[in-house]
C-alpha cells in the first residue's frame, strides 16, 4: 500500500475479499506498474497509480484492465469496476468501501467459484446466402434483374437487394440465436445477451459459469458448434471475470 | 492470440482466452461501458478524465452494408454455374416483412455516444483537476 501516496490519483479495478491474495505478476497500467489492494473490512478494492501525463483509454489501459480483473477472476470472486474508475484521492477509496461493504460482499459471494464465457456466432455467408436466396422470390428475381443490368444501372437494384438480404438475415438469427442459448443455458447460472452487431452475427451472449461445471459447458458448446458446422462459426472467448454480471447502478 | 479446439472439445469452436492477452476488439466488447459503477455509491471527485468511447459493436446498417452483401449474394451464382444448386435447402426458412432494425441500431449508437457524452460532463462538473481530455477508443480490427 506504501507505493500510493494518500493524495495522488488512483485507479481501481475492481472489488475483491479481503482475504484475497493477490497473484504475483500483475501489471498496473499506471508509471510504477504495481498492483495493490485497500482493504476495508471484508471487501478489498485492487488499485493502482494512473498515469497522469497522458489521456487514459490506450489500448495498453484496457488490457492492463482486463488482464488485471481476469487474472484476479481465476483465483476467486471479483467485481469488476467499469473502466475507467479513476478516484481523485486514495482516501477517496475508503469512502466508496465503507458504506457499501455488506451489499459488496454479498455480490462478491454471488460470484465466487464462477467465470464468465462470452460466446459469439458468425454466419458462414456463402452457406445461409444460399439459404436466404432459396427461401426469398423477391431476392431471387432481384437478383436476376441485376445480372442483366450494367454495373452504374443495376445501383439501387443493388442497395435494394443488400437491404433485403440484411433483414433476411436479421429475421433469421432471432430465431437461431435464441436457440444456441437455450441448449447452453442450462449449463450456466446466468446468461446476458448482447446487442448483436453486423448483419451475419447470429448470437453474442456471455454465460456466467460454476467453475465445477466448466468442463460441462465447454463440451456442450462444442457440440453446439458441431451441430452447426458449415452455418454457424462459434467463438468461445473466456474463461474472464463476471463484466457482463455486475448488477447496473 | 486464438486457438482451435482447447476445454477437451473437438475443435469446432475456435477459443479465446482472456487475461489481458485478447484482442483489442475483445478486449473493448468486453469491458467497455461494463462493470460497477462508482458514483453510485459514493460521491467522488474523478480525476477530470474524459473518454469518449464508440461502442465497437454497433455497426450502423448502411449503404455501404447493403452493398456489401448484395455482391456477397450476387456471386453466389458461380456456385450455381459449377452445378452446386439451391434446392433441398429450403426447410425451416421463415419470411416476413423486413422490418427495419436499422433505425433501432442508429438510435442505439445515438444514445451511447450522448450517455457516455453525459457522464462525461457529470464528471467534468466535480473540479477536476486535470484538463479533460477527449479519448477516442476505437476498433482497430475489422
Amino acid at each position: 500500500m506504501n507505493l500510493l501516496e494518500a493524495e495522488s490519483p488512483t485507479y481501481i479495478y475492481g472489488l475483491i475479499k479481503a482475504d484475497t491474495v493477490l497473484p504475483d505478476g500483475l501489471t498496473g497500467l499506471g508509471p510504477s506498474g504495481q498492483v495493490s489492494t485497500i482493504v476495508h473490512g471484508r471487501v478489498a478494492a485492487v488499485v493502482s497509480d494512473v498515469p497522469l501525463d497522458r489521456p487514459l483509454g490506450m489500448r495498453a489501459d484496457l488490457v492492463a484492465h482486463e488482464g488485471v480483473l481476469d487474472t484476479l477472476a481465476a483465483r476467486g470472486a471479483v467485481v469488476p469496476m467499469r473502466f475507467p474508475a479513476v478516484v481523485e484521492e486514495h482516501a477517496v477509496v475508503d469512502e466508496l468501501l465503507a458504506p457499501n461493504q455488506d451489499h459488496f460482499v454479498e455480490l462478491l459471494d454471488s460470484l465466487e467459484g464462477r467465470a464468465q464465457f462470452t460466446l459469439t456466432g458468425r454466419y458462414e455467408q456463402d452457406a445461409v446466402l444460399r439459404e436466404v436466396l432459396v427461401g426469398d422470390e423477391e431476392i431471387r428475381a432481384l437478383r436476376e434483374k441485376i445480372r442483366e443490368l450494367p454495373e452504374d444501372a443495376s445501383y439501387y437494384d443493388r442497395v435494394r437487394l443488400g437491404e433485403l438480404v440484411v433483414h433476411a438475415l436479421e429475421q433469421r438469427r432471432e430465431g437461431e440465436g435464441a436457440v444456441i442459448v437455450e441448449k447452453l443455458e442450462p449449463f450456466a447460472e446466468a446468461a446476458v445477451s448482447n446487442q448483436l452487431g453486423a448483419p451475419d452475427e447470429v448470437v453474442n451472449v456471455a454465460f456466467l459459469v460454476e467453475r465445477d461445471r466448466q468442463e460441462e459447458f465447454e463440451n456442450a458448446v462444442e457440440g453446439v458448434g458441431e451441430e452447426l458446422v458449415g452455418r454457424v462459426r462459434l467463438r468461445l472467448l473466456g474463461p474472464v471475470a463476471p463484466y457482463d454480471f455486475v448488477p447496473e447502478g | 492470440m486464438t486457438q482451435r479446439g482447447g476445454g477437451g472439445g473437438g475443435g469446432y469452436v475456435e477459443r479465446a482466452p482472456g487475461g489481458g492477452s485478447s484482442s483489442l476488439a475483445d478486449v473493448v466488447a468486453l469491458i467497455l461501458d461494463k462493470g460497477l459503477v462508482i458514483d453510485v455509491f459514493v460521491r467522488v471527485s474523478l480525476v477530470g478524465i474524459e473518454i469518449l468511447t464508440i461502442d465497437a459493436r454497433i455497426v450502423v446498417a448502411s449503404v455501404d452494408t447493403y452493398l456489401r452483401f448484395a455482391e456477397a449474394t450476387n456471386r453466389l451464382d458461380l456456385y450455381e454455374k459449377g452445378g452446386k444448386d439451391l434446392p433441398g435447402l429450403v426447410q425451416g426458412i421463415t419470411e416476413g416483412g423486413a422490418k427495419g432494425k436499422t433505425t433501432g441500431v442508429l438510435e442505439a449508437a445515438a444514445e451511447k455516444v450522448n450517455d457516455i457524452l453525459a457522464n462525461s460532463r457529470e464528471q467534468r462538473s466535480e473540479e477536476p483537476r486535470r484538463r479533460p481530455v477527449r479519448q477516442r477508443v476505437r476498433e482497430s480490427e475489422e
